[in-house]
């Protein structure tokens, strides 16, 4: 029981992880958080399927293309939305994130809601359980887990080794230094966000065979990732992979041996419980005093 | 005085007459229309019960108008938004009630909304044709003015557990969702069961929006259950199914109207052979791919391009065939007393879609009673194995 | 001339403009339906909710996403109260709401330690997590389905009337406390909290008691608001105080303008009468919602109180002059920036 649970929680981890992972992406880069993260997903989703299914495209060609499409749409997002306010409050940005969140989902309503419940997409692999020894899964899940990996060592290395990674490090750590060493803040921002969807756009084609598309799924994976993130501290890529494990594995244990509505709080209490013991997460250095 | 204030006193009179003849008139019945209100989910994850549906309800209002409308008189749909949520369904109901005077309300979309706007419609006297809802409290205390075209959540249990009984399952065990359409349909159908004196094997529950359902799985493969009955929506019983086929868990499914398109859900599931065992209830005695209902496939698709015929039209286009009816019969002097009374007397409304013809001649005011049982062969096509009435 | 002009501006003023629709709301059940009445009970509701709000987050710089989970906390108190105890709708809404303010003033705890998007995302959880224990804590919550309340009976008026003066009432004095606790020492000390936190403290401001009372304070507010949420309903649900509500909250502090009182107002006003517009929309709803809420973020960040304070003197002077919400944001983000510099190197 045990194994399965555990492995059960680190699939549906790997969900979370890849959601936390362009979170973190952009909250490196611009320091802010996207709280539509989760709608690019379900629209970069959505392009896929409507590529796939309507256009007829071929299965690969169609997940790049709603790759690049949802690179475009975080980019038009981070100039119209973003943008403006870097230099306003807190609250400010998180409801003109809000209200870019709602825009999305309605318009996925809208546009391809009307299709019936929960659309199916085709999984990468053929869709048999294989079963190694005693342990059960269902191939796409191990394609969701392998995704996360190379996600999580691509940026890694994206961040530590490129000139843009490190450009972007340092137009997140000190805005108005990295501007008068000639570094484009705006433009850096603008790929920041577009490569943050890009990512989502990724996990949706990989996840969407295991999670169904619809056009709500944007909120609760957002949760899940966002608290992942914060988990293992939001300046983290590893952090963000290790936190997704985390909070699937407990959920899973939590439902397994309390009960099965633990499933869906328990990574609430986990937020509620780290941000009281280590706010800066797991992975993230200890709080500074501010001002 | 005056001669300003002479005129302005008789405007003032005249307006004031106005108003009181008009008061006198039939709410949303004018000379060439009848305007019906509807409340359900148009935003939110539950909207597949209140848009879609309202969209099947509009269908057949555009082919009646096309047609010359009831009596010379065209319909006209009202939509309010109750984004699933009680205080929402509540304004929602006072709105179409008192200040868009709808005549009669044809709607109700996610139960737990319904229930809180019970009240409301039930007090103003207003006549409501439920068309999604399933909770029994809608009908239990019955209203004199409410209807039911959904098979309530006691048929539907009722159903479920004579399905297991008949396929001779000896271990029945129970997955629910815990919210308050899950609630609506779990009680129910544990009365029945104790009812029967039977016991569920085990107990289980998944959220909405699971996409694990491993531990219950687990479980109930220990509890040696042999039939499995699914208070659940599509997304969780398609990823439950999934994760039973991963540990070559394959008891009997039984499916209720939530999950009233095989085809849709065989796709969901994603697993071949996975489906195999499952059988489900639909209100409705066909699917979207039924040759049956081409009309209402290339209606829906006309008036919206983006959208394909679903389920949930269906149910919709069934409910408002049951309302132009009962309008029809009531004739030219529309009254809501008048209407009442004539929906309460049909015994036989015939539509394209339920399973048998409508009832409402009943004293619980639950009009249809005739659950159809759906499978499909995993890439074969789907039978209607029974439509089964229930008293 | 100028001594009219002068004059003018004063009857312009948020007192005066306040005094007026207090009067005309007054009037409201004379030429209203009942869904009129019901929504005029509402505005009401979020008015209270909105000053409770603004004191915690405009006035206090708190960022907390609580606020409908404490409504709710009220709400489910005066109606449980009532329901499993029998105790009438004038004892039970005062309980509930004294309910609502503990849990909010045991949130101060650990909001002690969290800051801006920290302090957001744990209060989110805790939203959450009330959601969770209304829906799970069956015996004693009802569940999912909630439940029904009777309505309160009134000698001369009917149900909605009297919950309409009610909630009007309350909501009136709730506000000129609001005005008047905000001018007194407690109103300078959250401020200076929430202008710079070490200043303060060095000031001799106890962190710990001014926060808890914030939060208390606020939280009062959210549980007034839903002991009476729950008399208009008649009816309490857990999905009523999610999270699309503490998102029309924020709202409405946004729009009206942090920091005031009058906005909240204002805000609650434009908030509610927006969400009527909306449902022309039917189902593209969300996407007008989403346009507006953005584009009033973008365009009018100090919110319609910040607007008129640029232009009437009388809505200047009245409220704390120094507070712009930008300088405030903008301050607290470079602090929390340079805090938060440290962590970024050296990770992947």
């Amino acid at each position: 029981m045990l194994t399965y649970l555990l492995l059960g929680g680190l699939t549906s981890g790997a969900l979370y992880a890849l959601v936390a992972l362009g979170i973190v992406l952009v909250y490196k880069a611009t320091g802010t958080i996207n709280f539509a993260h989760g709608e690019f997903l379900m629209i970069s989703g959505f392009l896929a399927y409507s590529l796939y299914v309507f256009a007829g495209l071929p299965y690969l060609i169609s997940i790049l293309g709603a790759v690049l499409l949802a690179f475009l749409l975080g980019a038009i997002a981070e100039r119209i939305a973003f943008r403006p306010l870097m230099h306003a409050n807190m609250v400010s940005l998180v409801l003109a994130t809000v209200g870019v969140s709602f825009i999305l989902k309605g318009s996925g309503r809208m546009l391809w809601g009307g299709r019936g419940d929960y659309l199916a997409f085709p999984p990468l692999l053929p869709p048999d359980p294989i079963i190694i020894g005693e342990i059960i899964l269902v191939p796409q899940q191990l394609v969701v887990l392998a995704g996360a990996m190379v996600v999580m060592v691509a940026f890694a290395l994206f961040f530590r080794l490129t000139r843009i990674g490190k450009t972007m490090q340092a137009t997140a750590d000190n805005p108005k230094a990295a501007r008068l060493v000639g570094i484009r803040v705006e433009q850096v921002h603008m790929l920041a966000f577009g490569v943050g969807a890009a990512i989502a756009g990724a996990a949706a084609a990989l996840m969407a065979p295991i999670t169904l598309l619809y056009p709500d799924i944007g909120f609760s994976l957002f949760i899940k990732g966002f608290a992942a993130a914060v988990l293992g501290g939001l300046n983290s890529m590893a952090g963000a992979l290790l936190g997704g494990f985390l909070i699937g594995v407990i959920e899973s244990l939590a439902g397994g041996y309390i009960a099965t509505s633990f499933l869906e709080v328990s990574a609430f209490i986990v937020i509620m419980v780290t941000l009281i013991f280590k706010p800066r997460g797991l992975l993230g250095l200890n709080a500074v005093r501010r001002a | 005085m005056s001669r300003a204030m002479v005129q302005v006193g008789a405007w003032g009179m005249l307006a004031l007459w106005a108003a009181a003849a008009n008061a006198q008139d039939v709410p949303g019945v004018t000379k060439d229309t009848i305007t019906i209100g509807s409340f359900g989910a148009l935003t939110g994850p539950s909207y597949l019960y209140g848009k879609l549906v309202m969209n099947g309800v509009e269908a057949v209002f555009d082919k009646v108008n096309a047609e010359g409308g009831i009596h010379g008189r065209k319909l006209v749909l009202l939509r309010e938004d109750d984004r699933c949520e009680p205080a929402a369904a509540i304004a929602a109901a006072k709105k179409l009630i008192h200040q868009d005077k709808v005549f009669a309300i044809n709607g109700g979309g996610c139960s737990n909304a319904s229930i809180a706007a019970k009240d409301e419609v039930a007090q103003a006297g207003v006549p409501w044709l439920i068309f999604a809802s399933v909770h029994d409290g809608l009908t239990n205390p019955v209203a004199p003015t409410i209807f039911s075209s959904a098979l309530s959540a006691s048929i539907e249990g009722q159903a479920q557990v004579e399905f297991a009984i008949k396929q001779n399952a000896k271990k029945v065990a129970i997955v629910s969702m815990r919210d308050s359409w899950g609630r609506s349909r779990y009680e129910p159908l544990v009365a029945y069961m104790k009812k029967k004196g039977l016991t569920a094997v085990a107990d289980e529950e998944l959220a909405p929006d699971a996409n694990d359902a491993t531990p219950v799985v687990l479980r109930l493969k220990q509890a040696g259950a042999d039939a499995i009955i699914l208070v659940l929506y599509p997304k969780p019983a398609a990823v439950f199914l999934r994760d039973s086929m991963k540990f070559g868990f394959k008891p009997l499914m039984i499916g209720q109207s939530a999950i009233g398109d095989p085809t849709a859900f065989e796709e969901q599931v994603g697993v071949p052979g996975a489906t195999a065992s499952f059988y489900t209830i639909s209100h409705v005695k066909y699917t979207p791919d039924s040759p049956e209902i081409a009309k209402w496939r290339d209606a829906i698709h006309a008036k919206y391009p983006s959208d394909r015929l679903s389920v949930f039209n269906i149910l919709g286009i069934g409910s408002a065939q049951v309302l132009v009816a009962a309008l029809k019969a009531t004739g030219p002097q529309l009254t809501r007393e008048a209407f009442v009374k004539t929906l309460a007397g049909m015994k036989a409304i015939e539509t394209d879609v339920f399973g048998a013809p409508i009832n409402c001649a009943v004293p619980d005011h639950r009009c249809n009673r005739a659950p159809a049982w759906m499978h499909k062969e995993p890439g074969g096509p789907i039978k209607i194995i029974a439509v089964t009435p229930v008293d | 001339m100028m001594r009219g002009g002068k004059i003018a501006v004063r009857l312009l003023g948020p007192g005066p403009i306040g005094l007026l629709c207090f009067f005309a709301m007054l009037l409201l059940p004379l030429v209203a339906n009942p869904y009129l009445l019901f929504v005029g009970t509402q505005l009401s509701i979020f008015v209270i909710l909105a000053v409770g709000l603004n004191i915690l987050v405009g006035y206090c710089g708190q960022l907390a996403f609580s606020q409908a989970a404490i409504f709710g906390i009220g709400a489910y108190g005066a109606g449980l109260l009532k329901v499993h105890l029998g105790w009438s709708f004038l004892l039970s809404v005062p309980a509930g709401a004294a309910l609502a303010c503990a849990v909010g003033t045991l949130i101060a705890l650990p909001a002690l330690r969290l800051y801006g998007l920290y302090l957001a995302l744990a209060t989110l959880a805790f939203a959450q997590f009330t959601q969770w224990v209304f829906l799970n804590w069956e015996r004693v919550t009802f569940g999912a389905g909630g439940f029904r309340l009777s309505r309160p009976a009134f000698p001369y008026f009917t149900a909605g009337t009297g919950t309409f003066y009610i909630a009007l009432f309350v909501a009136a004095i709730l506000v000129i406390l609001a005005a008047r606790i905000i001018r007194s020492r407690f109103g300078r000390a959250i401020i200076a909290i929430r202008d710079g936190e070490v200043a303060a403290e060095s000031l001799g401001i106890d962190l710990l008691r001014y926060k808890a009372l914030a939060f208390g304070l606020s939280a009062l507010y959210a549980g007034v608001a839903g002991g009476i949420n729950a008399m208009t309903l008649g009816f309490v649900a857990p999905e009523t105080y999610d999270l699309f509500l503490a998102v029309l909250l924020k709202a409405m502090i946004v729009l009206g303008g942090l920091g005031s009182i009058a906005g909240s107002v204002l805000g609650a006003g434009i908030v509610l009468i927006l969400l009527e517009l909306l449902r022309a929309f039917k189902s593209a709803q969300e996407i007008v919602f989403g346009a507006i809420l953005l584009s009033c973020v973008l365009f009018a960040p100090s919110g319609l109180a910040g607007y008129l304070s640029t232009r009437l003197d009388s809505w200047r002077e009245r409220y704390v002059r120094a507070f712009s919400p930008l300088q405030a944001g903008a301050a607290r983000d470079a602090a929390e920036a340079s805090s938060s510099a440290s962590p970024v190197s050296g990770n992947a």
